[in-house]
This record gives C-alpha cells, structure tokens and sequence, in this order.
C-alpha cells in the first residue's frame, strides 16, 4: 500500500469534497450530516451495514440526487454540471448495462456517449477487455455473463473515459473471491495514475484494502482514518474467550453490559470490551471455567465496537 | 463557431449511438419486433372484417295471418333487395315477437288478417313491423328499408286505382328522394375505418412502446449509467424516440398499402400530406409514451397508463363511433384528443383527396399538441429522474 499525503495539506486539490450532507427519503434519513473529502491517488472506503446511507452518498456525488442540505463539490464544480460527468465515473451497485446488448456492444455505446475519439477508445476498450479477460466474450449478451464478469464489465464501462473521480457502490457484491481480488488489483493500477476511487462496502476484509476508510452509521461517519491505524488506535481490548460451555459462555457475554461486541472466530468467541472492562468480565467467567486470552484486533473488531459506542452515543 | 460545430458534431454522435443502442436492443427482443410488424396487419385484417358497419341482411321474420297472394307478394317484395333477410316464417304475433327477444330475428313484418280484402275494397290497411332497437343503427336501416317499399307501393296503388277510375293512364305528381353518397359509394365500413385502424395502431404500438422502453431503462437501472454520462437529457429522448417514430412510419404504410389491396381504400390526396399528418401524430403519441414513463416507476405501471390513457383516446377519437352520435356534454371532449385530428385529417386526404389548406386546421392542432406534450413529457422527466 503507498503512503498518502496528509489530508489537511492537500484540501484544496480534494476530488470530491462532500460538508454538512443531508438526504432525506420521506420520514427516513438515509444521510444525516456527512463530511467527506477524497483525494487523488487514493481509494477511500466507505463501509457500513446496509442502510447506513452509503448509496445515497455515492448517488448523491454522483449528481443522481440532489442533497437536502449541505453542499457537494466533484473536482470543484456541482456534480451535475456537464463538465464534472465527462470526469466521473459510476458503477452502481444495481445491474446497470444493457443485458439484450453484447459486451462490445455496451463498451462501443458508452465510448460514443463520451465522444471518445474511435482509435483512442479501441485501444483503451482493447487494453480493459486485456485486463479484465472479456476479451474472449466479447460477443455474449451482457445478461448472459457471470456476476464476477458482468462487474468487470461495468467496470470497464466506468473507466472507458478514464475518470479523474471513481466511484463504485458495493462493487464486489455477488462476486467470487476470485473475480474479487482481480476487480482489487485492476482498482490499484488505476489508482497508481492519480485517480480518486470512492468505494462503498459492508464487508471488512475489502475495507483493509483501502487507503483511508469512514465507517457510517445511521448516514453518519462515526470513525475515519488509515485501517491500521485505526485498529491500532482501537482503545477497546479484544479477547478470546477459551474454555467452558459454550452456550453457557455465550449466555453470560451477552449479558455483560461491558461487552461491546460479540462474534464467533473459529470454535470460540471473541469479545469486544469497553476499556476496563476486562476484569469484570473475567469475574462472570470464572464460574464457568472460561478464561479470557488476549489477541489481536481485526478491522471488524474496530467496526463492532465503534458501532456499539456510536449506536449508544 | 468551430467550438459549436464540434458541440453539434459531439450531439449528433450522441443520438447516433442511443438510435443504435436503441435499434439494436429492440430487435433483440422477438416479441416486441412481432409487435411491431406483423401484430399490425393482423390486426388491420381482422378489424377490417369484423368491425362491418354496413347494414344488410336483417334477419327478418314474417308472419303471414292472411295467407294471400297479395301479402306474400308484397313481402317477397320487401325482401328482394337484401337488406332484409327471412328466416323462418312464424305462425303469430306472439311467436315473432320471441324470436325478436332471443334474438333469432331483428325485424318482424306482420301481415294482419283481411289484408288482401281491404287492399282489394280500396280500404286503409295496415302491415305490422315490430324491429329491435337494440342496434339503432340497423334498425334505423330496416325501418328505413320497410318504409320506403311501403310507401312507393302506396303510391303505386293509389296510381293503379287512379287509371282505373279514370280510364286511363294518369301521371301522378310525386316527390322521389334519390340520396347519392360521395367518397365512400358503396356506404364500405372498410373504407372508412382502415385510416381509423391505422391511428388506433399507430396509437397503442408506439405510445406503448416509448412507455414501456423508458419505464424498462428506469426498472433496470441502465437509465442511472446513462445519466452520469455528458448525454444531455433531450437527446437521450430524441434517440429514443425516434427510431419508433420511424416504425410508426412504415407501420401506417404498410396499413395504407393493405388497406388499398384488400379492402380497395383510396389514396385520392397527397402522399406528402398523409405523412406529414402521420408525423404529426406521431409527436402525441411518443410524447404521451414518454409522459406516462415520467409517473411509472415499472414497466407494469406503464403499461397500466398507457392502456388508461389509449382506451378513452380510442373511444372518444370518432374511429368507431362517429363523434356526432356521442352525448353532446362529451362531444367538446374529442376537441383535447388528436386522434380526431388524425382521423379528420387522413379520411379527408385519403378519401375526399383533401389539399394543404383542407387539413391545415387538423395539421395544426396535431403539432400544438405534439409539441406540447414533449415539452411537458421533459419537464416532468427531468424532475423524476434529477
């Protein structure tokens, strides 16, 4: 992973700058007060559970929904000024290409809507098929591709134009872990050449991948920073739970009011603690043969507790 | 100037590809291309047939209570030019009258007792025609039918007696109605419904079909892709449309040509003309298409608009009732529908051979209203999707 610069250095050259975002659907509040800033050259990961507002943010960068309040700023300019889409690109989280059309049909319709000129378009269309490995299904009907291939195939579509601003709703949803870890390493390449990627993602393990992440919660960013230093900053200890009856250990955990999270981790369970809360915890145990052994935290511990104290706060 | 032949060149390689896209995605689909080309002479066909507004062969039944020669002579009489036809005979009033109830008979002519007597005493006699007003139109046609005979052998026989009175052949002064139809001679229900059938196709298929096309890219998702591309909103429209416009076209061809092999329609006026109203309707109908697209989120609920909206455009259009038998409070209605304008102007082209200045009015409103529909099938999309 490359070193970002600092954040506060760079604010003027933030791709997308997103203050005070408000979005509304009827009675629900699917964004409540978001700031945001991405920068060239990194891929900024914006996890959260479903129904966090992580569409809805994206949505609204991408100019697809206007904000109830709050401003948002695409390279400086409103996201739906004509000037921004020829720089953006979209990968929603729905199945958005033409199914009845084939691949190259799909890539050669997007190339024109950007009136790309053809020869620069046909190598970039030729070196994306390369990369994503279309090339050979070239002529199957969109519908009739896998789910790894049709999201490498949207993909190419987003970055046929070649986008100074990415961004990508839960792109490896219903994606094999192979097709995964390609859609991964292609995003890198990209990033290399000073593009901004703004990726949305329920699962932890791809959070690690990014270069900053948010984590969202109820449309509003309760933590943000580098993965690692995040976890290491994590202030909760994290245990094993070893030994006892299982169901009976479980029962007291999820009793103790000092347990942030709970979630299985092999045959065991491991435990979130609010700081200092280890030896009240290790007091419920003991009658139970159960012993606490510490370990380290993983990005999901960070989420479960963060989310724990933001849900309470 | 250079800047804006390359803004005008990047617009026209934009609707280029939505045209493609657009082509290619429905000819992918084999229902939809059915519906397009051939659902269409089928269906003229099959409306030509069935929809017979022409009056003949009434099912007539004839109840003889006298039993001479002189009724049944006049009977056959009344029967011999088609327009009524006898079924079995009954034996009474009663018996005909059943029949008139299920429907076995529509006209029942009732020769009463001692009818030849009093013709014969140059007594006033009477002849019964019970008729089923269920179809006002036919039974409007046979009483005309009954009357008529009846009244040309009253003064036949008035003459008859005259001579006789006299010794002598006498000319009789008389009025004789000898109504001549123009542009449609044979009074053919074809020739005047098939411009209708072609507006009613033109109609469903491409207001239903822009509908449906839009409300799809809502459904699927494809509309969101698209609009994060620089495609401005009206020509996403214009390319989408368009390429249904152009079946429209060839659709009201092909009806016209069919119209004039199988039924013998005429085409008395100008070509041009017949498409420039064609064109102009067509407007109303992809600007409906894509209006109802604006409120539907699916393409169910669009479909569901269309039909709401291309029924009582149908119905109150004149193409299978004639506006001027509708209640009068609906009549101000039709004036909202261009169907009517179409029809107006295409049986005035096509049968009377109507000239620019005949139809100018019906042109006219078409555009206003073509017009009008898109600019407001606009507004409301860019509100629904922004």
């Amino acid at each position: 992973m490359t070193a970002i610069p600092s954040p506060t250095s760079s604010e003027p050259d933030a791709a997308v700058q997103v203050r005070g975002l408000v979005r509304s659907f009827g009675a629900v509040r699917a964004v409540a007060g978001l700031d945001l800033a991405l920068y060239p050259g990194e891929i900024y990961g914006l996890v959260g559970p479903d129904g966090a507002g992580k569409t809805t943010t994206i949505r609204t960068i991408a100019g697809l929904l206007d904000p109830d309040a709050g401003t948002v700023r695409v390279l400086g300019l409103a996201p739906d000024d004509p000037r921004v889409r020829e720089s953006v690109g979209l990968m929603p989280q729905r199945y958005s290409l033409y199914g009845d059309l084939s691949v190259g049909e799909n890539l050669r319709f997007f190339r024109r809507l950007f009136c790309l000129p053809r020869d620069v378009a046909e190598q970039r269309i030729a070196r994306l098929l390369a990369l994503t490995r279309l090339a050979p299904f070239i002529d199957r009907r969109a519908d009739d591709l896998s789910g790894g291939m049709y999201k490498k195939l949207a993909l190419a579509c987003a970055l046929l134009h070649q986008p100074r601003v990415l961004l990508l709703d839960e792109p490896t949803n219903g994606v094999d872990p192979v097709s995964r870890r390609e859609l991964w390493t292609l995003l890198g390449e990209f990033v290399g050449q000073g593009m901004a990627v703004l990726v949305s993602t329920p699962t932890m393990d791809e959070a690690e991948r990014c270069h900053r992440v948010g984590l969202l919660h109820a449309g509003r960013l309760i933590a943000e920073g580098e993965p690692s230093r995040l976890v290491r900053e994590l202030d909760s200890p994290v245990f094993l739970v070893r030994g006892g009856d299982r169901d009976r250990v479980q029962a007291v955990v999820e009793q103790a009011p000092e347990v942030l999270a709970a979630s299985p981790a092999g045959a065991r369970l491991k435990v979130v603690l609010q700081p200092g809360g280890t030896d009240r915890l290790a007091e419920r145990l003991a009658p139970h043969g159960a012993t606490l052994v510490p370990t380290r935290p993983d990005f999901e511990d960070l989420f479960l507790a963060r989310l724990a104290a933001g849900g309470t706060a | 100037m250079t800047d804006r032949r390359a803004a005008l060149w990047t617009l026209l390689v934009q609707l280029r590809a939505v045209f493609i896209k657009e082509v290619r995605e429905t000819s992918q689909d084999r229902r939809v291309v059915f519906l397009l080309t051939v659902a269409p002479f089928i269906q003229l066909l099959v409306f030509g047939f069935a929809i017979n507004l022409d009056v003949d062969h009434v099912p007539t039944v004839v109840v003889d209570l006298d039993g001479s020669p002189e009724g049944r002579e006049m009977v056959q009489a009344m029967l011999a030019d088609g327009t009524l036809a006898a079924t079995s005979p009954a034996s009474s009033v009663q018996e005909a009258e059943a029949m008139l109830e299920h429907g076995d008979a529509a006209v029942a002519i009732v020769v009463p007792p001692g009818f030849a007597r009093d013709l014969a005493r140059g007594e006033p006699t009477e002849m019964q025609v019970l008729l089923d007003g269920t179809d006002p139109s036919r039974s409007g046609v046979a009483s005309g039918a009954v009357s008529r005979y009846l009244g040309e052998r009253g003064l036949d026989l008035a003459r008859q007696r005259l001579a006789a009175a006299t010794g002598g052949e006498r000319r009789l002064p008389s009025v004789e109605v000898r109504p001549r139809l123009l542009f449609n001679p044979r009074l053919s229900s074809a020739i005047y419904m098939v411009p209708g059938i072609a507006g009613m196709l033109l109609l469903i298929i491409t207001t239903l079909i822009t509908a449906m096309g839009l409300a799809r890219e809502q459904e699927v998702g494809t509309l969101e892709q698209v609009r994060v591309t620089p495609l401005p909103t009206p020509v996403l429209m214009v390319g989408k449309v368009s390429p249904f416009i152009l079946v429209g076209l060839i659709d009201v061809t092909l009806a016209i040509a069919a119209g004039a092999t199988v039924f013998d329609v005429p085409i008395r006026g100008s070509m041009a003309l017949f498409y420039a109203l064609t064109a102009a309707f067509l407007l109303n109908t992809v600007g409906m298409g894509l209006f109802i697209s604006t409120i539907s989120q699916t393409q169910q609920q669009a479909f569901i608009g269309a039909f709401m909206l291309i029924l009582p455009g149908l119905l109150l259009s004149g193409t299978l009732t004639p506006i001027h038998a509708m209640p009068g409070w609906l009549q101000p209605i039709t004036l909202l529908n261009p169907l009517r304008y179409f029809l107006e102007g295409v049986r005035a082209v096509l049968l009377e051979g109507a000239r620019l200045d005949d139809v100018a009015f019906q042109l006219g409103m078409l555009s206003l209203y073509g017009v009008a529909i898109l600019v407001a099938a606009s507004i409301r999309f860019r509100k629904t999707v922004a």
